[in-house]
């Protein structure tokens, strides 16, 4: 094949497709971001959420009241209640004004608490705003109980409806989570 | 800078007929160096991809019954589950036995039982403290799965599904009757 042979000194590559492109996955990227939280950031501990099969429900952004089980990284044998709530309005008034509570705890994004603590503080949120919505994000590897008594203090407030935090399950089949009716025997 | 500039430019200064001591160039179309562009754009791109975080958590809905709510019951209609402190459950139906059952069957039981009464079985789930939460987790999940199916079930004969479900405390009876399983 006799083809001319192009003497090329230096080379332009036309990187205007590859900026286009480059800058649409950046803006995209950009939008779609969610940093942690002020709370999150703030924490000692990172939760291990059990696994659940996937569902279409996802976690109310507004008026949410989250009680955190979780064991600490650096003592693991000390699992503690955190309590923690996204409208700042309502968290301000809440953990300035919650009864016996450590003053040193009342400017922080989250409150460690006893479940003593979390009575009074499940108590004031709803008080504060009746539409604060509850839920609980604990950590796999703790006892039942931790759990159990958590929510018979929710049922104490009448907060009966809430939500359990959990992870997707990618092998799992989609599906959908009726209406569900409780019944106490 | 632009070129569509220098270019009247250039053409200005040739009909004058100045020469100009800068070399000339014939810039038909002008090419800007992009590189150090596409260098900041993919270090914020890579920034930015490594910061999110795509998962979301999900959530389980749970609604509890308020205290000094009594609801009577049938025993006939009641298909317990309990979960021992070591994970393993035990499943009985009204007061038979309680029998061991795994997890992987806890689906296909719950569906079948179901149908059996429509929705008049309730399912009570006693927990020991001491289980693991991952466990129960699991549990749950298997019992909503079922319940997916048991409304598609359940709409073809023209019927709603009315779950009814509740967790109860553990008592010391249940502990014994499961202890030697």
């Amino acid at each position: 094949m006799a083809k001319v042979k192009m003497k090329r000194t230096g080379f332009v590559l036309d990187m205007t497709p590859l900026v286009d492109i480059a800058f649409l996955l950046l803006t995209f990227f950009m939008f779609t971001a969610k940093f942690k939280s002020e709370a999150e950031s703030e924490q000692k501990f990172q939760i291990k959420r059990p696994k659940a099969s996937a569902d279409t429900s996802k976690l109310p952004d507004k008026n949410l009241a989250i009680i955190k089980i979780a064991i600490d990284s650096v003592n693991t044998s000390d699992t503690s209640y955190y309590f923690e709530m996204t409208n700042e309005k309502d968290r301000q008034i809440v953990f300035s004004t919650a009864v016996g509570i450590d003053d040193a705890q009342r400017s922080k994004m989250q409150i460690k608490a006893t479940l003593a603590n979390l009575n009074t503080l499940v108590h004031d949120a709803r008080t504060v705003n009746p539409n604060t919505k509850f839920a609980i994000d604990a950590d796999k590897r703790i006892r039942f109980k931790w759990v159990n008594d958590c929510m018979e203090v929710m049922r104490k407030n009448l907060a009966t409806a809430f939500n359990l935090v959990t992870d997707k399950n990618k092998e799992c089949k989609f599906h959908q989570i009726t209406q569900e009716f409780y019944y106490r025997i | 800078m632009a070129g569509g500039g220098s270019l009247g430019e250039g053409r200005e200064k040739a009909k004058r007929g100045k020469p100009s001591k800068r070399k000339k160039k014939k810039r038909v179309g002008f090419h800007l160096d992009m590189t150090p562009l596409v260098d900041i754009a993919f270090l914020l791109l890579t920034f930015f991809m490594f910061t999110t975080t795509m998962t979301q958590p999900q959530i389980m809905n749970m609604s509890i019954p308020p205290e000094n709510e009594e609801v009577k019951v049938i025993d006939k209609e009641l298909y317990t589950l309990r979960i021992r402190g070591d994970g393993k459950i035990f499943y009985n139906i009204a007061t038979d036995e309680p029998q061991i059952m795994e997890l992987k069957n806890l689906k296909k039981m719950s569906f079948e039982e179901n149908l059996k009464l429509k929705n008049r079985l309730i399912v009570v789930l006693k927990i020991d403290d001491n289980a693991s939460y991952e466990v129960v987790i699991k549990v749950l999940d298997e019992l909503n799965l079922a319940e997916a199916d048991l409304t598609t079930a359940m709409k073809k004969n023209n019927l709603m599904r009315d779950r009814r479900f509740t967790i109860a405390p553990m008592t010391e009876k249940d502990l014994e009757e499961i202890k030697s399983l």
